[in-house]
C-alpha cells in the first residue's frame, strides 16, 4: 500500500513546484525594472530589455524644487553629482522629499526629456555630511533635512 | 557616562566569549564547574549589557550631543517617551538593543532550566552566547554607539517624525522579541543535533519559544502595518518593501514549523524537515535584521559597501555551514518513525500547508534579494515590483486558506473520503450561498469572490469543529452546551487557540481583500466652504487649525463631514512641522468604522489664496485586519497557555531525567 500513496503524494508535490513555477515566472514578467544610478541611466548605452520603465537613484539637486500650484506634485532635477534628470511627477510628494534629499523615482523617460515618475521614494540627507563637520553647523539650515532616517521608516516611506 | 558604557560593552565581550568557551569546553570535558562558570558568565553579561543601555538612555536624556548617537537621533525638546525610543532610533542602538533582548533571552533560559534540560543547556548556552558576542563584536567595532563628535553641537538632530508615533514605539521591540526569540529554538536545535538527545524534551522546549516569537513577530508585523498606515499617509498598510517583506519571510517559515510539529509529535515524522525549518527560520531572522538595519536593498549602491554588510554575510555563511554540517551528521539517527498512511488525511493537509508556506517564504524571499542576486550575476541592480508578490501571493494565500478549511474536518491517519464529503457538505452550502449572495450584491472582482467566499467556507468548518467537539461532550459530561463548550476549549487549549488564530487570519483576509479590492479614491483643491466627495461621503473644507508647543508646530485643515446627508463630526488632517528638523509630517485623520474608513490627507496649503489641497482615500473593511489581529493574538495567547496535559508530560519528562541521572 505504500507505494501508491508516496507516488501520488510526489506527482502533487511536483504539481505544487511546477505550479510555483509558472506563478514565478508570470509574476517576475512585468514586474522586474532596472535599477540605475542618474549617470547610469542617461549613459547612451544602458540596456533597455526590460520595457521602457526604470527606477533611478540620486540627490533632489537643492533648489530645483518646483512645486505644482493647486495640484499635488513637483518637479525638480535629480542628479548623483556627474549628471542631471529633470523629473516630474504628479502625485502627493513624501514628507521626506526636499532639497538634497536621496530620491528614487520609478517611470519613463518623455518624449521632451524629462523623467515622468510614477512612484517617488525620498530618504532625507544621509547623517551629517563633512562640511558640516568642518564648518561646526550641526544643525542643518531650514530646509536641510534631518538626519538620516533609519531604514525602517525610510525605504518605507512614499 | 558614554566611557563607562563603553566599557560594559567591551567587558560584556569578554564574558560573553568565555561562556562561549566555558561551556564548549565543559561539555566535551564533562566538567559540571566549568559549565556552571559559563552559566555565571551569561548573568555576567545580561549585567554588563543592562548597563551599557542605561547609560546609551543616560546620555540621551542627558542630551549630551557630543555623542554621535545622541545627537543623529535626539534632540532637547523630544518628548520623553521618545528619547526612551531613540535607543533604536539608529543602527548602533538598534543592534545595542538586539544584543540586549538576546541576552535577557538567554538569562532566562538559563534560569528556568537549572534543573531541566541539563544535557542540553551547555551546548544552548554555546549557540546563544556565539551569536551574542557577534553582535557584541558588531557594536564594539563596527556600529559603535558611544561615540564621539569632535564638537558637540547646541542641539541634536532630532528623532525622526515619523518615528515619533505611538506604535513606532511599541513596533520594533515587538519584531525585535520575535527576531531574536527565534535563536532559542536554533540553539536547543543545534543542542540536540550536537549531544544526539533528539527525544521529545527539545521539541517540547522549541515549540513553546517558537510560538511566542512567532506570536511577537506577527505582532510586531501587524503594528508595523498600522504604523504605516495612520503616519506614513498615503492610505495603505503593506507595500512588500524590503524591510516589510524580510519581517515576514521567517514568520512564515514559523508558522510551518508550528504546523509541522504536530505531525512530528503525533507520528515521528518530519524530523529533519522540522529542524531545518528551525533552522531556517533563525538564518532568515538574522538575514532580516541586516536587511532592516543596512538598507542594502533599498539603496542603489553595492552591496560590499555597507559597512556590515560583508561581516553579516560571513556569519550567516558559518551559521548555514555549521547548522547543515551538524544535521548531515545527524541523518541517520533521524528516520521517521511512521509514514504517510494516507494521501487522503490530516498529515497529508499539513504537508502540502508546509510547502505552500515555505514557497510563499522562498517566493518573498526571492523578490527581496532579486537586486542583489541580480548585481552579482549580471552586474546591475534589478528590482522586482509589487505586482510579483501579489501574483504569487495571492494564490498561494487561496490554497492555504481552503486547507485550512478542509484541516479541521478531515480525520488523521486515513480519512474516508465519504466521511469527509458528508462533514464538509453544510461548510460547501455555505461557501456557495455567499458567493451567490456576493454576485446577487454586485460584487464582480474575481479575488474579492474567490476571497469572501472561501472565508464564509473556513468560518463555517470551523465553527462546526467547535459545535461538535462541544456536542460531543455534552453527551459524556451531560452539562449545557455552552458550559461543554468552555469545557471541551479549556481541555485542548492549542487546539482551540489554533482554530482562533484561523479565524483571525479570515478576518484579516476579509480585510485585506475589501481594502485592496474596492479602495475608492478623490483629490481636491478646495476654498472654504467648497466640498468634495468619495464614496458615501462628503467633506466639506471650514478652516484652517494651528497648534503649537515646544518639539512642533501643527497646521491642519478642519472639515466636516457628512454620511450621505448626515453630519458625521469634523476631521482635521494636517501636518507637523518639527522645530529640530525643520521637516513637514503629514498627520492624516481618519474615520473608522466597520464598514469602511474615510482617510484624509492634506497635501498642502497656500495661505495666500486659502486654498487646501486635499487627497481622500475610502478603504472598505480596513478595521477588521486590526480586529482580525485582535482575535488573532487573543487565540495565540490561549494556544501558549499550559494544558494539562503538558504540565503532566513536563513532571514525566523531569522525573525520567532524575532517574536516568540516579541509573
Amino acid at each position: 500500500m505504500a507505494q501508491p500513496i508516496s507516488r501520488k503524494v510526489v506527482i502533487t508535490v511536483g504539481l505544487l513546484v511546477l505550479g510555483f513555477a509558472v506563478l514565478f515566472s508570470v509574476g517576475l514578467r512585468g514586474s522586474l525594472v532596472y535599477y540605475l544610478t542618474v549617470s547610469e541611466f542617461m549613459d547612451p548605452a544602458r540596456k533597455t530589455d526590460l520595457g521602457d520603465n526604470f527606477r533611478v537613484n540620486g540627490i533632489v539637486q537643492p533648489g530645483s524644487i518646483q512645486r505644482a500650484q493647486g495640484a499635488p506634485g513637483a518637479r525638480f532635477i535629480l542628479t548623483d553629482g556627474a549628471r542631471q534628470l529633470p523629473v516630474v511627477y504628479r502625485k502627493e510628494v513624501p514628507d521626506t522629499f526636499v532639497d538634497g534629499s536621496e530620491a528614487v523615482v520609478e517611470g519613463a523617460l518623455g518624449a521632451d526629456g524629462t523623467f515622468a515618475a510614477v512612484t517617488l521614494l525620498a530618504k532625507c540627507p544621509s547623517k551629517y555630511e563633512a562640511q558640516n563637520r568642518q564648518t561646526n553647523n550641526y544643525r542643518k539650515p531650514a530646509g536641510q533635512g534631518r538626519p538620516g532616517t533609519p531604514t525602517d521608516a525610510g525605504s518605507s516611506s512614499r | 557616562m558614554a566611557d563607562f558604557g563603553n566599557l560594559c560593552l567591551f567587558l560584556a565581550l569578554a564574558t560573553s566569549a568565555w561562556a562561549v568557551v566555558a561551556s564548549y569546553n565543559g561539555w566535551r570535558a564533562g566538567l559540571g564547574e566549568l559549565v556552571l562558570t559559563a552559566e555565571r558568565a551569561v548573568y555576567a553579561t545580561w549585567a554588563l549589557v543592562f548597563l551599557a543601555v542605561l547609560s546609551l538612555e543616560y546620555c540621551i536624556f542627558a542630551d549630551r550631543f557630543d555623542l554621535e548617537y545622541v545627537a543623529s537621533y535626539s534632540n532637547r525638546a523630544l518628548p520623553r517617551i521618545y528619547k526612551v525610543t531613540a535607543l533604536w532610533g539608529g543602527q548602533a542602538g538598534s543592534l545595542l538593543f538586539w544584543e540586549f533582548i538576546l541576552i535577557t533571552y538567554a538569562s532566562l533560559i538559563v534560569l528556568m532550566n537549572r534543573r531541566r534540560n541539563r544535557s542540553l543547556l551547555p551546548l544552548v548556552v554555546t549557540t546563544l552566547l556565539g551569536v551574542s558576542t557577534f553582535f557584541l563584536g558588531l557594536v564594539d567595532f563596527l556600529a559603535r554607539p558611544f561615540v564621539r563628535l569632535a564638537f558637540a553641537p547646541e542641539d541634536g538632530n532630532g528623532l525622526n517624525p515619523q518615528l515619533q508615533n505611538p506604535f513606532m514605539a511599541i513596533h520594533p521591540p515587538c519584531l525585535y522579541l520575535g527576531y531574536v526569540g527565534l535563536t532559542l529554538p536554533f540553539a536547543f536545535a543545534m543542542a540536540a543535533l550536537a549531544t544526539g538527545r533528539l527525544d521529545d524534551s527539545w521539541f517540547r522546549t522549541t515549540r513553546r519559544w517558537t510560538i511566542l516569537s512567532w506570536f511577537f513577530l506577527g505582532t510586531g508585523i501587524l503594528l508595523g502595518g498600522w504604523w504605516a498606515y495612520v503616519e506614513l499617509g498615503w492610505g495603505g498598510y503593506w507595500a512588500w518593501d524590503p524591510v516589510e517583506n524580510a519581517s515576514l519571510i521567517p514568520w512564515l517559515t514559523c508558522t510551518a514549523f508550528l504546523h509541522s510539529v504536530m505531525i512530528e509529535e503525533r507520528k515521528k515524522m518530519l524530523r529533519v524537515w522540522n529542524l531545518s525549518l528551525v533552522i531556517m527560520s533563525f538564518l532568515l531572522a538574522i538575514l532580516g535584521t541586516f536587511i532592516t538595519r543596512s538598507g542594502v536593498i533599498s539603496s542603489v549602491h553595492s552591496f560590499t559597501k555597507s559597512n556590515v554588510g560583508p561581516v553579516f554575510a560571513g556569519f550567516l555563511g558559518f551559521s548555514i555551514l555549521a547548522s547543515v554540517g551538524l544535521l548531515l551528521h545527524r541523518l541517520p539517527d533521524l528516520k521517521s518513525e511512521h509514514r504517510l498512511d494516507s494521501f487522503v488525511s490530516r498529515e497529508s493537509t499539513f504537508l502540502f500547508n508546509n510547502l505552500l508556506l515555505v514557497g510563499a517564504a522562498f517566493a518573498v524571499l526571492w523578490g527581496t534579494l532579486f537586486p542583489i542576486l541580480s548585481e552579482a550575476a549580471r552586474g546591475v541592480k534589478i528590482t522586482v515590483g509589487p505586482p510579483f508578490f501579489n501574483e504569487v501571493m495571492i494564490p498561494i494565500a487561496f490554497a492555504l486558506v481552503t486547507l485550512a478549511g478542509i484541516c479541521p474536518v478531515i480525520a488523521w491517519r486515513r480519512a474516508s473520503p465519504r466521511k469527509l464529503l458528508e462533514k464538509i457538505q453544510i461548510p460547501f452550502w455555505a461557501l456557495v450561498g455567499g458567493a451567490g449572495a456576493l454576485l446577487l450584491a454586485g460584487v464582480r472582482d474575481v479575488y474579492a469572490l474567490v476571497s469572501f467566499s472561501l472565508a464564509t467556507f473556513v468560518i463555517a468548518t470551523t465553527a462546526m469543529e467547535f459545535y461538535w467537539g462541544a456536542r460531543a461532550r455534552q453527551r459524556v459530561t451531560g452539562r449545557g452546551l455552552a458550559a461543554s463548550l468552555l469545557g471541551l476549549v479549556d481541555r485542548n487549549k492549542r487546539r482551540y487557540g489554533g482554530f482562533v488564530v484561523h479565524l483571525g487570519f479570515i478576518l484579516i483576509l476579509i480585510g485585506v481583500t475589501g481594502s485592496s479590492a474596492f479602495k475608492q479614491e478623490a483629490t481636491a483643491s478646495l476654498k472654504r466652504g467648497d466640498g468634495f466627495s468619495v464614496g458615501r461621503y462628503r467633506m466639506v473644507f471650514q478652516d484652517m487649525v494651528s497648534d503649537d508647543n515646544a518639539n512642533r508646530e501643527f497646521m491642519g485643515a478642519r472639515l466636516a463631514i457628512f454620511d450621505g446627508d448626515r453630519p458625521a463630526g469634523t476631521l482635521v488632517p494636517g501636518q507637523n512641522f518639527y522645530k529640530a528638523g525643520q521637516n513637514p509630517s503629514t498627520e492624516v485623520d481618519i474615520r473608522s468604522t466597520l464598514r469602511d474608513d474615510l482617510y484624509l490627507i492634506l497635501t498642502g496649503f497656500d495661505p495666500q489664496e486659502g486654498r487646501a489641497t486635499l487627497k481622500a482615500y475610502l478603504n472598505p473593511l480596513v478595521n477588521w485586519i486590526w480586529i482580525g489581529g485582535g482575535v488573532l493574538i487573543l487565540g495565540a495567547w490561549f494556544a501558549m497557555l499550559p494544558d494539562i496535559r503538558d504540565r503532566r508530560r513536563d513532571a514525566e519528562a523531569r522525573l525520567r531525567e532524575v532517574e536516568s541521572r540516579a541509573a
